[in-house]
């Protein structure tokens, strides 16, 4: 094991903190968030400085990185709160074609997913159903030779509505699953863009006998099924840096206000019960941490069972601590800390929706009880 | 000692949960139980149907035209009411101002303002507050001088809830600002539409609007209107503070939200089996329960042993009340799961007819939760109860 950036990854991260400095402050954020349409110019410097290609290989346009390199870029993305849909299609569309697509599909994809120039989302979740996997209540079936129509509803889709292209979970006339490329203009396509808590965006998907071509047909059955894992597997992944740079970030913003608020006439900061909280916050922040390089190791895991325990082990961390410390930081804040005015309220709520992105604490719980 | 609810007690509370499900209207019940915010109007209506009842001031004696329950009828009548989809009381007369009138003010004063507070003729607000001044209360800085028979009032109060609804404000002013703070600080009643009166909305972490800032700017208040004598204010202010702080133990709101739990429990599936039936869920389930029915006896006792002054055991019952409100809305959040993370803040204000993007109860779910942070904030954080237990509960 190696925990020292190399060269190129030091280089990265440095840009990218002094880029989201710049450019992701709390005003600039918060209306780009407000706008519900993907701001072209935040979309190309992240493209520019490599986040979008980070893992996709040399010959498909990216920078060919290994799956740790995840983790210095997204502690500084979750630093600055980044809300586009970098995880969406630059994480887990890019590795779900790397990992089923055909090689003309790869050459199709890839290269724009690198430079940005395809926006992509994994439409998975369906209504009522939680966070299962296996695709329900969206059906696909062949009406011509090389026609199929897709009919259903999806839902939370993360940067649904700001993707050209959505990969989608379907069940074939077998009830068997299989991804598919969709063009978000397709016919007989509706969609309902919500906010979330966390000033992302999410949508809800209909689908009325959309058409589909033979050749979007990314894989199916058991091929689509390990894609799909494959996908959330390196969500998570990139999910846990995010988490850990906010937490990193929220710490810092916390320490300057104890530091200058004053009551009783003496700084928030010389109470110890004040500075033995920071310290637990501190701690949980450093298990998140530590958990996150777990997850992006697992993506390299070869033993099924480990991967799956190492992620979900990682994915529970990030949660738990993500909420620790996003409720003490507003209760250190207090009254402030319950304002739109601070950012301590974005960060908390980025924190809060840790738990609800790719299976909850339960869901997790599960994976381990099973794996047991 | 007899630990059993009585007959007439048993009787009593038979009573108001049939009133309360017979006369609560259905479109505001229906909004309470969907956490969706009530406005000014929805809050008037209730008051009013409660006075027509005889029951417009719960927690008053009788000479005040209160109802003259005690301690346990009125706790019977607030888990009742909140059950029933109710909204809560509005705190800032019949708790907070109206109890220091009637210890402290005037005849003059009582006369003119207790009556009014039942229908809520008057909407009071609370300036205690200030940017500097939270938990340190008594560093607060409006001033107040005196010019004849007015003060000229100059500062800014802020965390103001529903100030943006108010007519009038019960505010703390520094009327000296020489020797220890506490002994220079004064209660005055100050018209809301008095001219230099500015209120600015604060939006909160869940996109709400309940708090606010309050501006005054050479605010000319009658001497009159001033509350007992100039220089006790903080008398008056931990008077009605200690008031403050049982109310906030959130009873009823507990076990309404505890009802909405299950609920939702009940109705929401994961992997085909309602969460209801999950051990894990049950557990936490459970536990909660446990709290509750804790906090209630700890509420009894409490309430039973003070009356209506009660002591620093109002801190015990403020840290835990917060805890277990959170708590609640932690679980809702969970069981909700996936489909609390979109969130439609114009849903929170829309009429309850409107279709939200998702399951009605999972749409507030992630805002509730957000909301909830405040609890252990607001009247005095956990951290400052915990100081007031240690200083006069352990002697430390």
């Amino acid at each position: 094991m190696d925990f020292a950036y190399t060269e190129e990854q030091r280089m990265l991260a440095d840009s990218l903190r002094r880029l989201v400095q710049d450019e992701w402050g709390m005003a600039a954020r918060r209306e780009r968030a407000a706008a519900a349409t993907l701001d072209d110019r935040a979309w190309r410097q992240l493209a520019e400085l490599g986040v979008l290609g980070l893992t996709i290989s040399a010959d498909h346009g990216g920078f060919g990185e290994a799956p740790a390199s995840l983790v210095p870029v997204h502690i500084e993305l979750g630093r600055g709160l980044i809300a586009e849909p970098v995880i969406p299609s630059g994480v887990m569309s890019a590795a779900l074609i790397a990992a089923c697509g055909s090689a003309a599909m790869q050459q199709r994809w890839l290269p724009a997913i690198a430079s940005g120039e395809a926006v992509m989302a994994v439409a998975y979740q369906e209504p009522g159903r939680r966070y299962e996997t296996e695709p329900s209540l969206c059906k696909v079936q062949p009406v011509q030779d090389d026609v199929l129509h897709l009919s259903g509803v999806k839902h939370l889709v993360w940067h649904g509505a700001a993707a050209q292209t959505w990969i989608v979970s379907a069940c074939d006339v077998d009830d068997e699953p299989v991804l598919l490329l969709v063009s978000a203009d397709a016919p007989g396509v509706k969609v309902l863009d919500t906010p979330t808590l966390d000033r992302t965006r999410c949508a809800r998907i209909e689908f009325d006998r959309t058409p589909v071509k033979a050749d979007a047909v990314l894989a199916q059955g058991q091929a689509a099924r390990d894609a799909l894992a494959t996908a959330l597997d390196w969500g998570v992944a990139a999910l846990c840096a995010h988490a850990a740079g906010a937490m990193e970030r929220l710490l810092e913003i916390t320490i300057d206000y104890l530091k200058t608020r004053k009551q009783f006439g003496q700084p928030l900061a010389s109470f110890q019960v004040l500075q033995h909280r920071m310290a637990d916050m501190l701690v949980a922040k450093e298990m998140a941490l530590s958990m996150a390089y777990v997850a992006a190791a697992a993506l390299s895991e070869p033993d099924e069972a480990q991967r799956r325990r190492m992620l979900a082990s990682a994915k529970l961390e990030a949660a738990r601590a993500g909420r620790f410390v996003a409720q003490n930081a507003v209760q250190l804040h207090g009254g402030m800390g319950m304002t739109d005015e601070l950012e301590v309220g974005d960060y908390f709520k980025r924190l809060t929706v840790v738990d609800q992105l790719f299976g909850d604490t339960a869901e997790q719980l599960a994976v381990l009880q099973a794996l047991a | 000692m007899d630990l059993s609810w009585t007959a007439e007690e048993r009787a009593f509370r038979e009573k108001v949960r049939a009133f309360a499900n017979d006369r609560l209207p259905r479109d505001i019940r229906e909004k309470v139980l969907k956490h969706q915010r009530l406005h000014r109007e929805d809050y008037v209506r209730w008051h009013c149907i409660l006075d027509d009842q005889g029951w417009g001031a719960p927690t008053w004696p009788e000479e005040f035209g209160g109802t003259g329950w005690n301690a346990i009828e009125r706790l019977i009548f607030e888990v009742e009411c909140f059950k029933a989809g109710a909204p809560r009381l509005l705190p800032f007369g019949l708790s907070m101002i109206g109890p220091v009138l009637m210890k402290y003010g005037s005849a003059e004063l009582q006369q003119r303002f207790l009556p009014r507070i039942i229908r809520v003729e008057d909407w009071w607000c609370q300036g205690y507050s200030e940017p500097g001044s939270g938990s340190d209360l008594a560093s607060l800085k409006t001033r107040a001088e005196l010019d004849g028979d007015h003060y000229v009032v100059n500062g800014q109060k802020t965390w103001t809830t529903l100030a943006q609804y108010a007519d009038w404000m019960f505010c703390l002013v520094r009327t000296n600002p020489e020797g220890k703070a506490q002994r220079g600080i004064s209660m005055l009643l100050i018209d809301m539409r008095s001219p230099g009166v500015t209120v600015r909305p604060i939006r909160t972490l869940d996109g709400g609007h309940d708090v606010n800032e309050v501006w005054l700017e050479d605010v000319r208040v009658p001497v009159a209107n001033r509350v007992g004598e100039e220089g006790q204010g903080w008398t008056y202010a931990k008077y009605l503070l200690g008031h403050e702080r049982t109310g906030i133990a959130g009873l009823g709101h507990c076990h309404r939200e505890l009802n909405i739990l299950k609920e939702m429990a009940a109705n929401t599936s994961r992997q085909g089996r309602p969460i209801l039936e999950d051990s894990r869920m049950r557990d936490r389930i459970s536990r909660i329960e446990v709290d509750i029915m804790a906090l209630e006896m700890l509420l009894l006792r409490v309430a039973a042993a003070r009356g209506d002054a009660p002591g620093p055991e109002a801190s015990v019952l403020k840290i835990r009340g917060s805890e277990i409100q959170q708590d609640l809305a932690m679980l809702q959040m969970e069981i909700a799961g996936p489909d609390a993370w979109p969130y439609d803040p114009d849903w929170m204000e829309a009429e309850a007819s409107f279709q939200g993007p998702g399951p009605d109860m999972a749409a507030a779910a992630g805002a509730g939760y957000a909301d909830m942070r405040k609890t252990s904030i607001y009247g005095g954080t956990t951290e400052v109860q915990k100081g007031i237990i240690a200083r006069m509960m352990l002697g430390l």
